[in-house]
């Protein structure tokens, strides 16, 4: 396990893992599903509710153009996030880089970390991922996540960022 | 080795029970209504509870709330059992793990050094079942950490156990700390650093202008008693009410001077008002502050204040967040200012039944000079004119003026709306008015970076400072939205514990990317380096 921490910990920059792309691509067909359904319902409804032949020509149109828009930006988007978003572990602690337009660089340093979560979706453990969430004690920031790790960096970069300094410093 | 505890079978009772808790007040109402809808108990009437007695074998004929509470229980049974059997805590060196969950599965690791509180809760049917609902509180979050609902006793006593064995010794080394300074509470020597005499009550009443809050209150006050409208009436039918206002008006609209003497009832009326509003506002700073006392005792700080209620506050030196003062133009009139600090959410404190707030006054009202001195005792050694101050970029005047900019031209297209293009002649008004604004505002906004604090301070008419130590920053975050990168610019953001919207975020703007990038380097460095005690 210490050797497994050590390789974690070199302070590179990583990136997450690719099955994170396929992963958000199916959640957000899920999403685009419900959605579309719902849509379409409610259009045809709307249609047969308003008995006016025309109306159907213009919102079917449109629905098909707005759901296959947002679609095929839901499946578009992940790839990109993907090359903007990398995180790096080093004896201080965690830095997580992401956004594409908006990009952050968020550092959390191991002295302030509260506690961990690591989580796991049916998806995510569907492809061997999960979400690694520290908490500290901010307000805006009182807890990081970063999903998309491979299941068992996850739990490593956890064992690293476990508090070393219990007796002495604290 | 590591031994799994589950939570008590009775957990899923207790559950249920809190579900039905939370629903007892719809519940009640959906029977109140249902009462009425259905008089009769088994015609099934309409709603749901028709279509379930079709589907349900026998004779059991089930109301319209019945079906209710029952598709309520449905989903918090579901949960419950899951709850239930995925639930396992156990101990692994110096943490307490617990994971639940079958489709989302969570694992959650609490070392023993950072949970502050442990409780058990026991009511009644706790006791009775000789189980406790335990809440692993760490540092931080309004709500606990983990709440387990419901382990046995000796589970409990067993996670007390280890949990204060594996931090025996920073416990030991926290009171160690503690207790140094607050050991004999007769001797320590107290200090006033502050006493704000009537005058400088009524002068910050003056400045402050809280008297439209007392308007509001007493607006409020007398709308809830009903006396409102009869003090109102008369008000309104008198001679010098809104009907002088509105004649004048229309008066003025209509292309004609208003008589003199109407302007001067009018000028006198909108003073006497005003005068109202400051004379309100300086008694309610007199009774709110009154015989305002900050005292230091030991590495406490200590506020008193209030006539008919009095306010005691403590706060520990350790435990201030953040330094925050504010000026507005009044205040820099008479060379005044205010000081606040930010405390974290009190763990542990709690036990002294103390009111505790995480913002506190430190200062209402301070004279300028009296400033340093006072910061010196918060945060020792500090000298905030001695910091090393920077600018913002260069190129920040150009960037932030086009928001503003932009502000201006939305705010103007009402007034086209109403005047036609002649609108636009508000422009000249508002332009050069932000822009000034902008200008100066990007001119006294700077920041400071020291071995032991990151001071930040901004605003032009309004102007505010916010001193962070480095051991209190918890985060550090740099921003580059799309404007940001074309100009190469970047933003650094610092997070710290204290209060949900603190009232001036270290949040800088507009600076060079190496500048940021450098910064947030060393605000890394030196935060992970200390370490972060309450």
């Amino acid at each position: 396990m210490e050797s497994g921490t050590d390789t974690i910990a070199d302070g590179t920059s990583r990136r997450l893992d690719p099955r994170w792309i396929t992963v958000q691509r199916i959640g957000g067909s899920i999403f685009i599903a419900v959605l579309g359904f719902g849509s379409f319902v409610a259009v045809i409804s709307m249609w047969v509710a308003s008995g006016m032949l025309a109306l159907g020509l213009l919102l079917v149109p449109l629905w098909l153009v707005l759901i296959g828009a947002l679609g095929w930006q839901l499946l578009r988007w992940p790839a990109i996030a993907y090359r903007h978003t990398s995180y790096r572990v080093d004896e201080d602690g965690l830095e997580i880089q992401r956004g594409v337009y908006w990009r952050t660089i968020t550092t959390v340093p191991r002295s302030r970390i509260q506690h961990t979560d690591v989580s796991q979706g049916p998806l995510e453990r569907r492809y061997g991922l999960g979400t690694l969430v520290v908490y500290t004690a901010g307000t805006h920031h009182s807890q990081v996540s970063l999903s998309g790790l491979e299941f068992t960096v996850a739990q490593a970069i956890r064992v690293h960022l476990l508090p070393r300094d219990q007796g002495d410093a604290v | 080795m590591p031994s799994e505890h589950r939570l008590h079978p009775s957990s899923v009772l207790f559950a249920l029970a809190a579900a039905l808790k939370a629903f007892a007040l719809p519940a009640l109402l959906l029977f109140v209504t249902s009462g009425r809808s259905s008089p009769g108990p088994s015609n099934g009437g309409w709603g749901p509870a028709r279509w379930m007695n079709r589907w349900i074998p026998g004779n059991v004929e089930i109301e319209n709330w019945q079906f209710w509470i029952l598709l309520f229980l449905i989903p918090a049974t579901i949960a419950a059992l899951v709850r239930y059997f995925t639930f396992r805590l156990r101990y692994e060196g110096t943490e307490l793990v617990i994971r639940s969950g079958i489709l989302f599965r969570n694992e959650r690791h609490v070392p023993y050094g950072r949970i502050q509180n442990l409780d058990a809760v026991r009511n009644v049917f706790h006791r009775l079942l000789g189980v406790a609902e335990v809440r692993v509180e760490t540092g931080g979050g309004k709500a606990p950490e983990a709440t387990i609902s419901v382990l046995h006793e000796t589970v409990f006593e067993e996670m007390r156990r280890r949990v204060f064995a594996g931090r025996a010794g920073v416990v030991q080394e926290d009171q160690e700390q503690s207790a140094e300074p607050s050991a004999p509470p007769g001797d320590v020597e107290t200090r006033t650093l502050l006493y704000l005499p009537v005058r400088e009550l009524l002068l910050n009443g003056l400045l402050e202008n809280r008297g439209l809050i007392l308007i509001g209150a007493a607006y409020g006050a007398l709308w809830e008693a009903g006396l409102f409208r009869g003090v109102w009436d008369q008000f309104a039918s008198g001679l010098y009410g809104p009907g002088l206002v509105r004649d004048t008006v229309r008066t003025v609209v209509g292309g004609n001077l208003p008589s003199f003497g109407r302007i001067v009832i009018l000028l006198l009326g909108i003073g006497g008002l005003l005068l109202v509003v400051r004379v309100l506002s300086m008694a309610y700073s007199f009774l709110r502050l009154h015989e305002f006392r900050l005292t230091r005792a030991g590495d406490d700080l200590r506020t008193e204040y209030g006539l008919l209620t009095r306010v005691t506050t403590t706060v520990p030196l350790k435990r201030v967040q953040s330094l925050a003062m504010r000026q507005t133009p009044l205040q820099r009139l008479v060379d005044r200012m205010s000081i606040r600090v930010e405390t974290a959410g009190g763990q542990g404190s709690q036990q002294d039944g103390q009111r505790k707030q995480p913002r506190e006054w430190l200062a209402p009202i301070i004279r300028t000079s009296a400033v340093p001195a006072l910061v010196g005792e918060v945060l020792p050694g500090l000298e905030l004119e001695g910091l090393d101050w920077q600018p913002l970029h260069r190129r920040a005047f150009s960037r932030a003026v086009k928001p503003a900019l932009v502000l201006a031209s939305v705010s103007a297209l009402p007034f086209v709306y109403w005047f036609g293009w002649a609108g636009l002649a508000v422009l000249s008004i508002t332009v050069p008015w932000l822009v000034t604004l902008t200008w100066f505002h990007i001119r006294y906004t700077r920041w400071a970076i020291s071995e032991d604090v990151l001071a930040f301070r901004s605003g032009w008419l309004w102007r505010q400072c916010t001193v962070v130590p480095t051991t209190k920053i918890q985060v550090v975050g740099r921003a580059e939205s799309p404007f940001d990168r074309r100009a190469a610019m970047a933003g650094i953001r610092v997070d710290t514990a204290g209060s949900a919207s603190p009232v001036h975020r270290i949040s800088i703007p507009y600076l060079a990317r190496e500048t940021a990038a450098a910064l947030h380097e060393r605000l890394a460095l030196q935060t992970a380096q200390t370490t972060f005690r309450w």
